[in-house]
């Protein structure tokens, strides 16, 4: 018997990994038929500005492989951070009522060692952009 | 568990203390109190006191193995911060306080790594003490073999992280959960997944504890960070995560013991031989300590291959002997600034006292009787031994051991033997306490080599 796009989780078959197998083959599928189907069908007239680099609008000048200063990066990276810490809220927002005051203490202590984490990188100066 | 939920507001207090406390001796003084609180409160837990009532799952168990070894780890810490504390000021005095958090950190890890019930929480153990370790590797930022060693570290941890994951991902394919306690082996014991999982795992745990073939990170590593931080990684760091490779394979993988044993036997060869040949021909003391890491990974790899009571027994005890001599070794040679045997050149007639104790942890390395490392590498031996298969593992451990008396005993010719001249580093001069806090190590070494039953009695009452 075939699963189709349903695992059989009580047998470990080889067939019970078609589903998998399907859905590789399906994307990988995909993909190449669009590529070649776009290729072949499509008119192409190619001017020097269709060839640019597409940002914005904005014409772009110079390369885009240079050095810059760590600053942004610095900054960058804390941004990351501090932003997907906050994606946690969503969860517990989600379920507030049913955790109760237990849920609130953890999410309090969650929020403590956070905001620890901020005082910290503002105590250290990281977020100084003139020295 | 109180150890653990100390030891993380632990790191975060020395993250602040950085801010709020200017000199360098006051950072220190706090981050011995610390640890002393943090042994304080393992100490109790182990006598039955918690402070915490945590629903732990089946993720943690707190075994009295566990709790012996985080001791050891917390007193080892200890001692590093009395001997290196203050060199660590060499490496940069702005981020002082930092350095200190980190190491909290990593004892937060490895009281994971050390009682994990759950591959996943060993994953999150292995990752909290190897990421402050990148850190560490790469603090000396303005030098570049400092750059290189922490870059090289992060890319090939990185890789191994990557195995341990694709292990842990195809063992809960086999299993169908992460809880090692209730793996099911009998009934699929040689399923494909599981076993190649589990090789993953043991290429990956090999990796952490660079074990051969997967060695080669090493001497890099610890040759380019700075001295002070190597001694830090390659001691209580690779002791732990020989608790946690011992209990993954005892708890987890112990059924399948005839699979993996082969295999096992001869990375341990492996390690043995490569970490002795080539720390013999090294010139810098440093180096020549990397390569004695590896080596000495070899002997602990032996516990992993016997798995029996002698073999946790005497992993214990490695991991005390060995951590506290090469911390008393690296406490010394972060006070040179050459590190070629050479530099050692009459440094007995200069530092007596200083000497001595080097000679007696160097002594303990090599596996002389009367020392640490002599029962501890006797336990490793008789655990094979009762395994009953596999004694060429023996001859050959005790040829390596052989082998390696040739490299700890050039140190000691040119401590005693060898005139200074011009070559002779300048040693910088030793305070009381660093002298007493040495001979107190000495004494502990040589103590544990008389009377183990002082640190395994422990096990049992």
């Amino acid at each position: 018997m075939i699963h189709l796009l349903q695992a059989n989780i009580s047998t470990s078959a080889p067939s019970s990994y078609l589903p998998i197998g399907l859905q590789i083959a399906f994307a990988a599928g995909l993909v190449a038929l669009l590529m070649v189907l776009t290729h072949l069908l499509g008119p192409r007239r190619k001017t020097s500005d269709k060839l640019q680099n597409f940002t914005s609008g904005i014409e772009s000048h110079g390369d885009a492989r240079q050095p810059m200063a760590i600053k942004y990066f610095l900054t960058a990276i804390l941004f990351v951070l501090f932003d997907v810490e906050v994606i946690f809220f969503y969860p517990y927002a989600v379920n507030f009522k049913e955790l109760g005051w237990a849920g609130f203490g953890a999410v309090l202590m969650f929020v403590g060692f956070f905001l620890c984490g901020f005082i910290y990188i503002i105590k250290k100066g990281a977020l100084k952009w003139e020295d | 568990m109180n150890a653990l939920v100390l030891s993380a507001i632990l790191g975060v207090v020395m993250m602040f203390s950085g801010i709020l406390l200017k000199r360098p001796a006051a950072i220190r003084s706090v981050a011995i109190i610390g640890l002393l609180l943090l042994l304080a409160s393992n100490m109790l837990d182990m006598s039955g006191t918690r402070f915490f009532s945590i629903n732990l799952g089946d993720f943690l168990h707190f075994d009295r193995f566990a709790f012996l070894f985080n001791s050891v780890a917390i007193f080892c810490v200890l001692v590093y911060v009395l001997l290196t504390g203050k060199a660590i000021e060499r490496v940069g005095v702005k981020n002082y306080a930092d350095y200190f958090a980190l190491f909290f950190f990593v004892l937060c890890g490895i009281f994971l790594v050390t009682s994990f019930q759950s591959l996943l929480i060993l994953f999150l153990g292995i990752e909290i003490i190897t990421i402050p370790l990148y850190i560490l590797t790469g603090s000396d930022k303005r030098n570049l073999k400092s750059n290189e060693a922490s870059l090289k570290y992060f890319l090939m941890g990185a890789f191994s992280t990557g195995l341990m994951l694709m292990g842990i991902a195809l063992i809960y394919g086999a299993q169908g959960t992460f809880a090692i306690e209730k793996f099911n082996l009998l009934k699929i014991p040689g399923s494909p997944l599981m076993i190649a999982g589990m090789l993953l795992m043991l290429f990956s745990m090999a990796f952490k504890v660079s074990a051969a073939p997967l060695h080669f990170w090493t001497p890099d590593v610890y040759d380019g960070a700075p001295t002070v931080f190597t001694s830090f990684m390659a001691t209580v760091v690779k002791a732990a995560v020989f608790i946690g490779f011992i209990r993954l394979f005892e708890n987890a993988f112990g059924l399948l013991q005839p699979t993996w044993q082969l295999w096992v036997a001869l990375m341990a060869a492996a390690t043995l031989f490569v970490g002795n040949i080539t720390a013999v021909f090294q010139q810098s003391v440093k180096r020549m300590l990397a390569y004695s890491s590896i080596a000495q990974a070899g002997f602990m790899m032996l516990a992993i291959f016997a798995l029996n009571g002698d073999a946790k027994e005497g992993l214990l005890l490695y991991g005390a002997a060995y951590s506290l001599a090469t911390i008393g070794i690296f406490s010394v040679l972060s006070r040179m600034d050459d590190y070629s045997y050479e530099s050692f050149n009459g440094l007995a007639a200069r530092q007596p006292l200083v000497a001595a104790t080097l000679t007696i942890f160097l002594l303990s390395l090599a596996g002389i009787p009367l020392t640490a490392g002599f029962l501890a590498k006797f336990y490793m031996i008789k655990a094979v031994v009762a395994t009953g298969s596999n004694l060429w593992l023996v001859v050959f451990a005790l040829l390596m051991a052989a082998v390696s008396v040739y490299y700890y005993f050039r140190v000691i010719q040119a401590m005693y033997f060898r005139e200074a001249g011009e070559h002779s580093a300048s040693f910088q001069e030793p305070g009381k306490g660093f002298k007493w806090v040495l001979v107190l190590v000495a004494a502990l070494i040589i103590a544990l080599g008389l009377f183990p039953s002082l640190l395994l009695n422990w096990l049992y009452f």
